[in-house]
């Protein structure tokens, strides 16, 4: 089954590596069956060791897979053609130290097939972009990691992909250049340029990705919607000075009670429940200080994935 | 830098690490050092074609004795090319066996893999890298001596260029052996190791004939005889070159091309190996 128009396209993915000397089977990826849209903002999340990394391996042709296929663009990811619209930030990236910043920028865009004059202009573009301006002609080897990341994003960025993966990509930086890094992301998501981010801080794909999908032991886990995925059910209300007349007949709807700071907070298991306690209380006079929907942060949901494939 | 290609952009990244690395301004030295030698050292006076005294270290070597200089040049120019086939060659195949398994390396495999560039393109385009690096080393030399030799004896012998190109070609031969065993070992000493084992295993089965008398049954001379075969043919290259400067017709073409295709094939090898592994 094929989506047209989809970026990445896998179906029933999968890797299995052999032991040497043994015969063990380790299925790195097993089974993954994804499709990523133009211009979303993927993130890819999971446990160490659940196949993350081998997954953007099979996707960038680095490895060959043991079943199921991959496209990108509508091409199989063997194709070298297949990956001149992708640019890649790799984790633990080790760039020649022999190259300056410019160099270095240059020899990877060459690659990418962008033509000379271009290459010049768009290194020094892009090295101003990543707050790298004045370091371009200083070697790879003096970079500081948080300027390494820097320098390895404007090299993915350096012949304008459309789709950019990135593994890791604020690894080591300091929070103004992470600040940095994710205004560049967002500014590029406004351009069209679809983003699949694999990264551990939960906190930053929450805030930037709009889809995600956990993987466990080279499965999927869960994928689905941020939005969706961190929707919990119910609802707290927070009021002050509650009558004891409005407490005990709003109480027994509630499903938790709790106060704090002079304020009550109640949790309403639905919207139905949470309505009929508002009316409650504006009968009695008293003052609602705030509703609001209930929701779970990434990490929550994150956390309770794993561990659920953990009991199983 | 401008590049118009990828190979072109992989040549030019393995020249500036070439650059990076003290074995390349080692060689860079040694030529240097003997390109100064010829320069400096080495006094030669001419007699009406002959040579009335060599000097060396301000003594003479001739001993009176008149020698015709285009003698006294090919020996000289064969002195030199056959430091080309034995430290150069040593030298070289030092210098290369670092150059290539380093992209290998994890974590810049993985970005090089991931551009649109084919497994056989990105193994070529360091391939030609290498050889070009120890071209330009070889150039120097050979054209510091040339013109060094050339100026001082009035003698320009075309023909050492010539034995020069069969040592690059010498050189050639063995870099796919490197190249193969940086593929599958991604290891510089292994791919130094083999390279070195297979120059000598090509010298002693050159031998093949004079050491058969020494087996006491026939299977080993065919064996040593079917390996000399394979093995590219280190030993007649030289003696080609030798035969150029001496200006002598060569027996055979043999060992040129046999030689070339065994570097095509174990090239090939390392590309196919390449392009199914995983990294």
């Amino acid at each position: 089954m094929t989506s047209p128009g989809a970026v990445i396209e896998t179906e029933g993915l999968a890797k299995h590596f052999r032991r040497t000397f043994r015969r063990q089977v380790v299925r790195a990826v097993d089974g993954i069956s994804l499709t990523v849209e133009p211009g979303a903002a993927f993130g890819l999340l999971g446990p160490n060791g659940s196949g993350k990394t081998t997954f953007v391996k099979l996707l960038l042709g680095v490895i060959r897979p043991t079943a199921g296929q991959a496209r990108l663009f509508g091409r199989s990811c063997q194709e070298p053609e297949a990956r001149r619209r992708i640019g890649y930030l790799p984790e633990n990236h080790r760039f020649p130290t022999y190259n300056t910043g410019r160099q270095m920028l240059e020899f990877y865009a060459a690659l990418s097939g962008v033509a000379s004059e271009e290459r010049k202009r768009r290194a020094g573009e892009l090295l101003e972009r990543v707050g790298l301006d004045g370091w371009g002609d200083v070697r790879i080897g003096k970079y500081s990691k948080g300027m390494l990341q820097r320098l390895g994003l404007a090299q993915a960025l350096m012949h304008r992909p459309s789709l950019l993966i990135l593994d890791e990509p604020s690894d080591g930086v300091d929070p103004v250049g992470r600040r940095l890094i994710r205004e560049i992301l967002e500014g590029l998501r406004q351009e069209g340029t679809t983003i699949f981010l694999n990264s551990h801080l939960l906190a930053e794909v929450e805030l930037f990705c709009e889809q995600v999908v956990i993987i466990r032991r080279g499965e999927v886990a869960l994928t689905g919607r941020v939005r969706e995925l961190t929707a919990g059910s119910g609802y707290r209300l927070t009021a002050v000075d509650v009558t004891e007349s409005a407490l005990s007949e709003i109480r027994g709807k509630a499903a938790s009670v709790s106060s704090q700071d002079g304020m009550l907070h109640l949790d309403f298991p639905d919207r139905e429940a949470a309505n009929l306690a508002i009316d409650v209380l504006r009968r009695e006079g008293v003052r609602v200080e705030e509703l609001r929907a209930q929701r779970s942060t990434l990490e929550e949901v994150f956390v309770r994935v794993v561990q659920e494939a953990r009991k199983q | 830098m401008i590049f118009s290609s990828p190979i072109l952009a992989l040549v030019g990244d393995t020249f500036r690490e070439s650059l990076s690395r003290k074995i390349f301004w080692g060689f860079l030295g040694c030529s240097t050092v003997l390109i100064l030698l010829f320069l400096l050292v080495l006094n030669i006076d001419l007699v009406e074609g002959g040579v009335a005294a060599v000097e060396v270290f301000g003594m003479e070597v001739n001993q009176g004795r008149t020698v015709p200089v285009e003698k006294l040049v090919g020996v000289v120019l064969g002195a030199v090319a056959v430091f080309f086939f034995t430290a150069g060659l040593f030298l070289a195949i030092f210098a290369a066996a670092g150059l290539i398994p380093t992209v290998f390396e994890p974590g810049r495999i993985e970005l090089l893999l991931s551009k649109p560039v084919s497994r056989p393109t990105l193994l070529l385009g360091k391939f030609l890298g290498t050889l070009a690096v120890i071209g330009v080393n070889l150039f120097y030399l050979v054209f510091g001596v040339w013109i060094i030799l050339g100026f001082k004896t009035e003698i320009w012998k075309t023909d050492f260029l010539l034995a020069a190109a069969l040592a690059m070609f010498a050189f050639a031969v063995l870099l796919p052996v490197i190249v193969f065993v940086a593929v599958v070992s991604d290891s510089a000493v292994l791919a130094t190791m083999v390279t070195y084992f297979v120059a000598l295993m090509s010298l002693i089965f050159s031998q093949h004939e004079r050491i058969a008398p020494y087996f006491d049954s026939q299977w080993p001379r065919d064996l040593t005889k079917g390996l000399y075969h394979v093995f590219p043919k280190l030993y007649e290259i030289g003696n080609t070159a030798r035969l150029v400067l001496m200006e002598r017709e060569l027996a055979s073409w043999m060992p040129l091309w046999s030689s070339g295709i065994f570097a095509v094939v174990v090239l090939g090898a390392g590309v196919w190996f390449f392009q199914r592994k995983d990294y």
